[in-house]
């Protein structure tokens, strides 16, 4: 009897055992999640998928070639196949060796060339961005307070240029401004001229304004064009006349602006090469055209680096300034 | 019995036909392509009133203000601000300030410098400037936060801000467009007495336009509702609540019930109303300007109706009076909402405050009412 009523109850107790705790189910098989897992392991998250593309590409074209750069302009001319030496040597014994030589760089300080052309550079980049901006902050202006459907349209115009190649219309403007180009026959019709156009310092302004123009009016435009319309209401309302309302609500207000489109004009005008070289005289110095006249026509590979590298310090520089200008507006 | 200026809430101007108006709206109109937002609107507001321009979204009403400060021009009609007409005047001319709905500050400016900004714009000495700043940033109760941009104030301080910019100029009228919509609850009920306070003590005429009845009728010396680019009526906060001229004025400013009707009695001293919504007839103890057989409406508010569970004594031979059963009761605390169904199918909303604490006698669910009403509770409506 009581050896039964222990066996129904061992029974039970098996039975209940198995309701109670059916077999885990087998885990579903997630291929993905296993990858995840060991990428995990080994330091990877999601984020260096969003990461990772970016960084190479900054490196593979940014960096190696810089670094290249730097190298070159750290070694000396010599001629022949590459036209420098280089940096590291190794001796039978397996020393290393490396030779740094600053003499292009000296060469560079000693030769007021490369200053005179720095200079004329910033100088020919600081008046076409004031120009730029004289003539893009009305338009970016008169397109931010267009009607929404002419507002569109003005906008395309603005960018329409970029659907024809720059160097084809850097030659439409050679073709305008030529001694016997459309400008002077135009004004010959008058009896005046023909002037002197093409190949000056006034030709390479007016290419720099021309092809840098949108890139003023863009950043202009999105800052105008948010500027809250009830405050220009509330400075004519607390008696500011429209020119005062625009210096002392519209102007301040779009400085962002401003300094944004300011540096996308600078910084390609500063190193621009195209331009001065199609539309500019013989006496246009610009930076960009002594590189290019070093690396091709002296073949002197490692000056050209160093004027490479002094280039960039010196374009980085204004642009701090410009990047911190801009932050300070931010801010306030 | 203060040493504030006299104000129109005191002496009533517009109850004294002699007075000179000290804004003259004429006849304004104004059409924005084929659509009219203002049409016809003639409105006088006297010295140190506090106007309230009442009406929901697209009823003109702001569209009107800005008429009035210089933002729109005039399709029709003129408008004289202390007896200029200002036709032709830009903003930056006219003795008017305006107070903006999002208060529009200048971001890039420091608090000082945005109440400074209108003092500058007149070209007076940095000394005076400097002083009216500071009396009206104590009058705003923003003393310390001078130097702050208004990215670092809270919503109700940036309010205090634009206030003290708009009055800064000492206008001759000020313009609020809907100058407590932005705030929570609590604040806008605080701000409404400060509102008022500062129109007391400063004495300028303001025109404040609001969505909120409520807010209307705390704030101001007389309201002007609007509806669909028209003043629908003009009158104290009282009037407007107690006399409606109209069903949508009734019907806009707090809740109502109304009943359609037709005369069947017309003497000078009461008015019958025999009302098939009602389900008995209406008496009306005073004389109303209508005729025999005319289709009318009733109009009576919920807290002018007494509810009993027993049949009143009849003491309008046997008008005024009305059964039904309570259908829903809504607790609101101070007072409770009864819903009525009538006999016609039609619904009555009786609110009865509660003066007693757990009153055991209250009339509950599913009873059957007594719903009566005085001889003048109601308002009579012939649009």
């Amino acid at each position: 009897m009581g050896e039964l009523e222990w066996q129904c109850r061992l029974g039970a107790d098996l039975m209940t055992t198995a309701l109670v705790d059916p077999a885990p189910p087998s885990p579903p098989w997630r291929p993905w999640g296993r990858l995840r897992r060991w990428l995990a392991l080994a330091g990877f998250s999601g984020r260096w998928a969003v990461i990772l593309p970016p960084l190479l590409w900054l490196l593979v074209f940014f960096l190696v070639p810089l670094v290249v750069v730097i190298k070159i302009g750290f070694s000396a001319s010599i001629v022949g196949q590459p036209p420098y030496l280089p940096l590291l040597t190794f001796s039978p014994q397996g020393d290393v060796q490396m030779t740094l030589h600053l003499s292009n760089f000296i060469f560079l300080a000693q030769d007021h060339l490369y200053l005179d052309a720095y200079l004329s550079s910033l100088k020919i980049a600081a008046i076409s961005t004031v120009l730029a901006l004289f003539i893009g902050y009305p338009m970016a202006y008169f397109i931010a307070r267009s009607p929404d459907r002419l507002r569109n349209m003005l906008l395309m115009l603005v960018i329409l240029p970029f659907w024809s190649s720059f160097l084809l219309r850097v030659y439409a403007w050679i073709g305008l401004l030529k001694n016997n180009g459309v400008i002077n026959n135009f004004l010959g019709l008058f009896h005046i001229g023909p002037f002197t156009l093409l190949y000056t310092d006034f030709a390479v302004y007016l290419g720099i304004v021309y092809t840098y123009l949108p890139f003023m009016i863009l950043p202009l435009y999105t800052n105008l064009v948010k500027l809250d319309g009830a405050l220009l209401e509330a400075s004519a309302d607390l008696g500011a006349k429209p020119f005062r309302t625009f210096l002392s609500v519209t102007l301040p207000l779009s400085l962002p602006g401003i300094v944004a489109g300011s540096m996308l004009v600078f910084i390609p005008a500063i190193g621009e090469y195209v331009i001065p070289q199609l539309l500019g005289g013989p006496s246009t110095l610009m930076i960009g055209r002594v590189l290019w006249d070093e690396f091709f026509t002296n073949r002197d590979w490692p000056v050209a680096s160093a004027v490479a590298i002094a280039m960039l310090v010196a374009v980085v520089a204004p642009l701090l300034f410009l990047q911190r200008a801009q932050n300070a507006v931010v801010e306030r | 019995m203060l040493d504030h200026p006299e104000i129109a809430a005191d002496s009533r101007p517009w109850r004294d036909p002699a007075a000179r108006p000290f804004v003259r709206i004429r006849d304004v109109s104004k059409k924005f392509g084929d659509v009219t937002a203002v049409s016809g609107v003639s409105l006088d507001i006297y010295k140190g009133e506090l106007f309230c321009l009442l009406g929901g979204s697209g009823s003109g009403k702001s569209t009107l203000l800005r008429m009035l400060a210089g933002f729109e021009d005039l399709t029709t009609g003129t408008i004289e601000i202390d007896g200029q007409d200002m036709a032709g005047v830009p903003p930056y001319r006219r003795p008017v300030n305006m107070m903006f709905q999002s208060y529009a500050l200048f971001p890039h400016l420091t608090v000082w410098n945005n109440i400074a900004y209108g003092l500058k714009r007149d070209h007076l000495p940095r000394a005076e400037i400097a002083a009216r700043v500071a009396e009206l940033l104590k009058l705003v109760k923003l003393e310390g936060y001078e130097a702050r941009k208004p990215s670092q104030l809270s919503g109700g301080q940036r309010q205090r801000v634009a206030l003290a910019r708009a009055l800064a100029k000492r206008p001759k009228l000020l313009l609020l467009d809907e100058p407590l919509g932005a705030l929570d609850k609590k604040l806008r009920e605080e701000t409404q007495y400060e509102l008022v306070k500062i129109q007391e003590q400063t004495g300028v005429t303001f025109i404040v336009v609001t969505h909120d009845q409520e807010e209307a009728m705390s704030l101001s010396t007389r309201i002007g509702v609007m509806n669909q680019g028209e003043i629908a009526m003009i009158g104290e906060p009282h009037d407007i609540y107690e006399f409606p001229n109209s069903r949508f004025v009734a019907g806009f400013i707090g809740s109502v019930n109304l009943f359609e009707g037709v005369v069947t009695e017309d003497e000078d001293d009461h008015v019958r109303i025999r009302s098939a919504e009602a389900g008995g007839d209406i008496y009306v103890s005073h004389g109303v300007d209508c005729a025999p057989d005319q289709v009318l409406w009733w109009a009576i508010r919920p807290e002018k109706i007494t509810l009993t569970r027993d049949r009143p004594d009849a003491e309008f031979a046997g008008a005024n009076l009305i059964h039904g059963i309570v259908e829903d009761v809504v607790y609101l605390g101070d007072m409770s909402v009864f819903q009525v169904m009538l006999e016609s199918g039609k619904r009555l909303r009786v609110t009865k405050a509660n003066a007693l604490r757990g009153d055991p006698d209250a009339i509950g669910w599913d009873e059957p009412v007594w719903a009566s009403w005085s001889g003048n509770a109601g308002s009579v409506l012939t649009s």
